[in-house]
Order: C-alpha cells, then structure tokens, then sequence
C-alpha cells in the first residue's frame, strides 16, 4: 500500500487492530455477527474483541458454549443463509472439532449447489507455541492450504491483522484466519483512514541479494531475527512475508528466489506436506532447478509446554541461520 | 389440507423411486420407500417460505417440498438440468428458493447447519422456521446434542425431525442408541418432544404443524421421532441384512395402503379415483424421466467452476 506523506498514523496493538476492522465493518454491514467462547462481555481471550459487546449488544456479539464443532456449523449455516459470521476459536488446535461443517460444509456448498449458496464465513483462529503445550499450540495452516474453496490467511503485523480481517469480512466465501499467541504483544503503525489488504498478496519485510526466506505469522519474526545475524556474516537475506497462504502470491517469491537463486521456507507448523513443501514444489515447477531451496519448521514431534522443549521444537533464528548457511554452501 | 394430495404426494416418490431404480445409469441411490409420510406429513406442515434441510436420504423429502421431478431426477443422475446442475448429486440436492435449504449426506452433517439457518432467519427478522430432517444414526453423534443446547438456548425456530427407520445401514437402532424413545433425548434440554407413527401420514402432519407453529411463534426447537420402516436395504448398492420375512414385516407397515385405505373407508377415494391417482403420477414420474435424460451431463470444464 502507497502512503500519503500526509497520511494520519495511529500505533495499534495486534489485538486493537483485529478489533478496529470488526468495528468498522460491523458498523458498516449489520449482517456481520460474532460467535464465540468469551467474545462477549469478557473481549475475546487476547482481547481482540473488547469493546464491541457494548457498542454492538448481545445479539451480534454471542457468547457461544465450549462446542467448536456446531459452532462453525451453526457460522456456516447462518452464512450460507444470509449473516455474515465470524466464528472465533481460540486455539487453532480444536478448530479439528469443527473441521466437519468447514471442510465438507462451508468449503463445499458454493460447488455442490451449483452456484446457488454462497457461505462467506470466517473462522479466526490463534495457532502457535506460547508455553501451553501439545493441543494448544499447532500451526495447521498447510492442512486447510488444500481445501479447494476455503481461503486461508495469516497477519503478522497489526496493520495487516486489520488489513486481512477487512478483505475477510467482504468475501463471498469462507475464510480462516490466523493469528499467532506471541503476536498480540505487538504494536504497529497503520494508517488512520481505513486500509484493506488484498488476499493473494505477499509482501517484502527486508530486501536483500543472496537469499529468499519465505515465511508468514510470528515467523517472520524468527526470519528477520536470523537476518540481522546474517548480515553480521556478509549474508544479505530478503524475507517475503505471504500474509495470504490460499490464494498464495507465488509470483512475488519466484520474483525473489529467481534474483537471490536460493529459498528457504520457514513456518513453525510441520514439514511434512507443509506450506513450504507446496512451495517450493511451486517455485521449481516456475524456475526449474536453477534455485536451491530448504525448509524449516517444526521438529516431528509434540510441542511440549516444557520451555526447554518447546523452544527445542520450534524454529528459532539460530537454526533459520544454520539452514541458510548449508543453503548458500550447497 | 386436502388428504387425497398427500396421498398422491406419498404416491408419486413411490413411483419415482421406482423408475429410478430402472435406469441402468442410477448408480448408488438413498431410498425412501417406506418413509414417504415423515416427507410429506413435515412438508405439509411448512409453508413456502420455511427452510427444509434433510440427510442423504433426501429423494422423498424433495419431491415432498414440491421440487419439480425432473429436476430432481437429473440431479440424482448428474444431469445439468438439476437444481445444483448435477454437481450435487445423490445426497446433496439443494433448491433454497424452493424452500429446500438442501439435504448433506455426512450423518447429522446438517443438524448444525439448520440451526445456523435457524438463526439467520431469527436474526434477519423472518417469520420463517427452519426443518431439519435426520435418520435415528443421527442421534448417537455429538452434533445433535450441541444443537439441542443452542438452539433451546438461543430459542432458534427449528423442528428437528427424526426419521427413525430403525437402521444404520445393518446396525439395528437398538444396538446403537440407549433412549428408550428418541424424542427424550430433547428432555433433558427442555425441548419438547413427541414420538409418533412415521407410517401415519396424518399424525407425522398433527404432530408437524403443532412444532411448526411453536416455532414460528417464538417458542423455540423441538424434536419429533418419526418411527418408520425403511423397505430397502441402506443403498442400491448395500446388500440388506434383514431375513424376507423381516422384510416383508416391515413392507406390511404400508404408509401408502394405510392412507388409501383410510380415505376409502371414509369415502373420500373411490377406485376409480385411485387408478386415476397411479396414472397421474406415473405420467409424472415419465415426464420427469424424459426430462432427466433429455438433460446433457455437465461439461468436464464445469469441475472447476464454483469452488472459491
């Protein structure tokens, strides 16, 4: 997004971004409800949705039971019936409870029907390892990357966390959108006038010349993180953050990992079968063998809520600057 | 609500389904033979606006909501004259405008889905109610009892109707659900609750349209078991479990002959005005064939179309 030199800026945490696009396209469109466990009066387990209890009531902002799976089959029939709902769940990990009615309803119903409904649903969801151990802390992204007819994002900044919930809640079809634990804390500048982000567009963190790190969420953290640490050794790393995982902007990482020739993956989820197996398949498919491409995520294992094995599981910048280092000597 | 209709109603899916089964192209079909009055008691007790939303088991239940037959039978053969133009198919015939949110062929798939619905419609203002209609394997699952507390909840305008045919596919229901009468399992939710004759067109209707109206009064849910007998195995292509003397025990139970021959007594069906009922829907059930197979199958290039 250009910016006005003149343009207002306002700082917002993570979580106050998150609430400002629901505010602002709750005003906007009345057909946009909540559900949720503690989305109510209580504001969302981070927050995120404090403040719209009261200015939106408890008609458009409900307090759901702890039943992931009929909730986002009560979303994905209400959307498919005319409202516009956002069915929070707060770990991405029970969101497998709801699976059912998103994957073989939501995802399916504009095909199956021909056309005839439409289920612009959102599923906003919290992935990530944050000391809560082994079923409140996975990253599932790559599983639903392969659902035709579901899009999936993941802000990881609170410009873009505004951004991307604004795109969301003017689709016609479902979404998931993902947050990250180790997120909330942060605070960005956006504009004050109101801003969308585009789905499907990746976006350039850091510039650089020897190599491309394709990354996304808290990650990108982690990435910018192993950069300054590279930089240190001569290392120039250019950090593409995809903010959208489906549709995925594959035309700006070959951009990229067809300048520098070498990419890394990096996703805190698994490996196998994961965001970056399906990208770098992608990319070779598009440039053919001239770039050399690694991947890292997360151990094959549990992540522990032990701090020592959890932190032993997940990448961090150290071993982002290992695998980029094995990268440039190949 | 004039009875001979439902009659016909119950007659034409007989027929349908019948002729279904003689084209060689019908593949792996749901019947309904048997549970033709739980279709048409609950339709009839609907008005145009309402939502039906149904399990796979949804060839009755559509042409019961008043889909036209054509239609119907090139969405079950993958015709592009269907209401999803074949991409639907067996188990996912949907027409909204027509009042047929649509049938899902996942067991209790659609349990949530109508409360959803149900939801929409109290939320957009609507004087509209939403039926859902499942088979007793439905009611071992968690779907419908997260339903049943939401929706007594939220006081969501939602008829939960049970088709307890007594089977999930070989399973007898007694070997898979402990309630002694389905309709309790609501109880304990303070949703009413009422079992009856699925074979009876008339007390699937009088139990229907006192539901309905609770609902469109702002009175909430409610569940309605309706005990049926299904007269073919689970599918066409599942082999049935029953002996033929269980089957013919339970062709006996006929919804059909048990409504003609009410009629009859009553005066109100002289043969004649049978005959005339068969012909009728047999031209129907022909017209609807010529349609289906008139319909071309989609192009290979429509796989692609409608997904996001």
């Amino acid at each position: 997004m250009s910016r006005e030199p003149q343009t207002r800026v306002v700082k917002l945490f993570f979580r106050e971004a998150i609430a400002r696009a629901l505010r602002e396209e709750m005003a906007r469109d009345e057909r946009i409800v909540i559900l949720g466990q503690d989305v109510g009066s209580f504001g969302g387990s981070y927050k995120e949705f404090l403040g719209l209890y009261k200015q939106f009531g408890a008609a458009r902002v409900r307090d759901t039971p702890v039943a992931e799976a009929s909730m986002v089959g009560v979303g994905a029939g209400a959307a498919a019936a005319g409202l516009r709902p956002i069915v929070s769940i707060t770990y991405m990990d029970f969101l497998m409870l709801g699976l059912d009615p998103l994957v073989n309803y939501a995802a399916k119903a504009r095909y199956k029907t021909g056309g005839q409904l439409r289920v612009p649903l959102i599923v906003k969801t919290t992935a990530g390892a944050k000391g809560q151990g082994v079923a409140h802390s996975q990253c599932l992204e790559a599983w639903l990357m392969s659902v035709p007819g579901l899009k999936v994002v993941a802000p990881s900044t609170p410009a873009d966390a505004y951004g991307l919930m604004k795109s969301a809640l003017r689709e016609s079809g479902p979404v998931v959108y993902v947050d990250h634990k180790r997120l909330f804390p942060m605070a960005g500048e956006m504009p004050e006038d109101e801003q969308i982000t585009p789905f499907g567009l990746a976006k350039y963190l850091r510039r650089g010349a020897d190599v491309t790190i394709a990354t996304y969420s808290h990650m990108t953290q982690v990435a910018l993180a192993a950069a300054e640490a590279l930089a240190a050794e001569g290392v120039s790393c250019e950090i593409i953050d995809l903010r959208s995982l489906a549709p995925l902007d594959l035309a700006t990482v070959c951009d990229s990992a067809g300048r520098t020739g070498a990419l890394l993956t990096l996703e805190e989820g698994q490996i196998v079968c994961g965001v970056g197996a399906e990208i770098a398949f992608r990319v070779r498919e598009k440039l053919g063998g001239a770039v050399r491409i690694d991947r890292v995520g997360a151990l094959a294992a549990p992540v522990s809520s032990n701090p020592v094995l959890e932190a032993a599981c997940v990448p961090d910048s150290a071993r982002v600057a290992r695998a980029i280092r094995g990268l440039l000597a190949a | 609500m004039d009875r001979v209709l439902l009659l016909r109603s119950m007659m034409l899916i007989r027929a349908f389904e019948a002729a279904l089964l003689r084209n060689p192209g019908h593949g792996f079909q749901l019947l309904s033979s048997g549970e033709e009055a739980v279709a048409v008691g609950l339709c009839a007790a609907l008005t145009a606006d309402d939502q039906l939303l149904t399990s796979g088991r949804s060839i009755g239940p559509a042409l019961a909501r008043g889909l036209d037959p054509g239609r119907v039978l090139a969405e079950l053969l993958g015709k592009s004259a269907g209401p999803c133009q074949g991409k639907g198919g067996r188990g996912h015939i949907a027409e909204p405008s027509a009042g047929f949110f649509g049938a899902h062929a996942v067991v209790g798939g659609n349990l949530t889905i109508a409360a959803g619905v149900a939801l929409a419609l109290q939320s957009l203002g609507s004087k509209a109610i939403v039926a859902c209609l499942f088979g007793d394997g439905a009611c071992g699952g968690g779907a419908l009892h997260e339903t049943l507390n939401i929706a007594a909840l939220w006081k969501l305008p939602l008829v939960l109707v049970c088709d307890n045919n007594r089977y999930s596919v070989s399973t007898p229901r007694a070997a898979a659900l402990a309630p002694e009468y389905l309709s309790d399992i609501a109880k304990p939710f303070g949703v009413p609750g009422q079992t009856v004759d699925g074979m009876d067109v008339m007390a699937v209707l009088e139990a229907a349209r006192g539901f309905v109206e609770l609902a469109r009064s702002g009175g909430g849910p409610s569940f309605l078991e309706c005990v049926s007998f299904r007269f073919s195995s689970h599918s066409t292509a599942t082999r049935d479990t029953r002996t033929p003397a269980e089957l013919d025990a339970a062709r006996s139970h006929c919804p059909i002959e048990l409504m003609a021959g009410r009629l009859a007594a009553e005066g109100l069906l002289a043969p004649d005005v049978r005959a005339e009922l068969e012909h009728d829907v047999a031209e129907a059930v022909s017209a609807a064939a010529s349609f289906a197979e008139a319909s071309p199958f989609p192009d290979p290039s429509e796989a692609l179309s409608d997904v996001a």
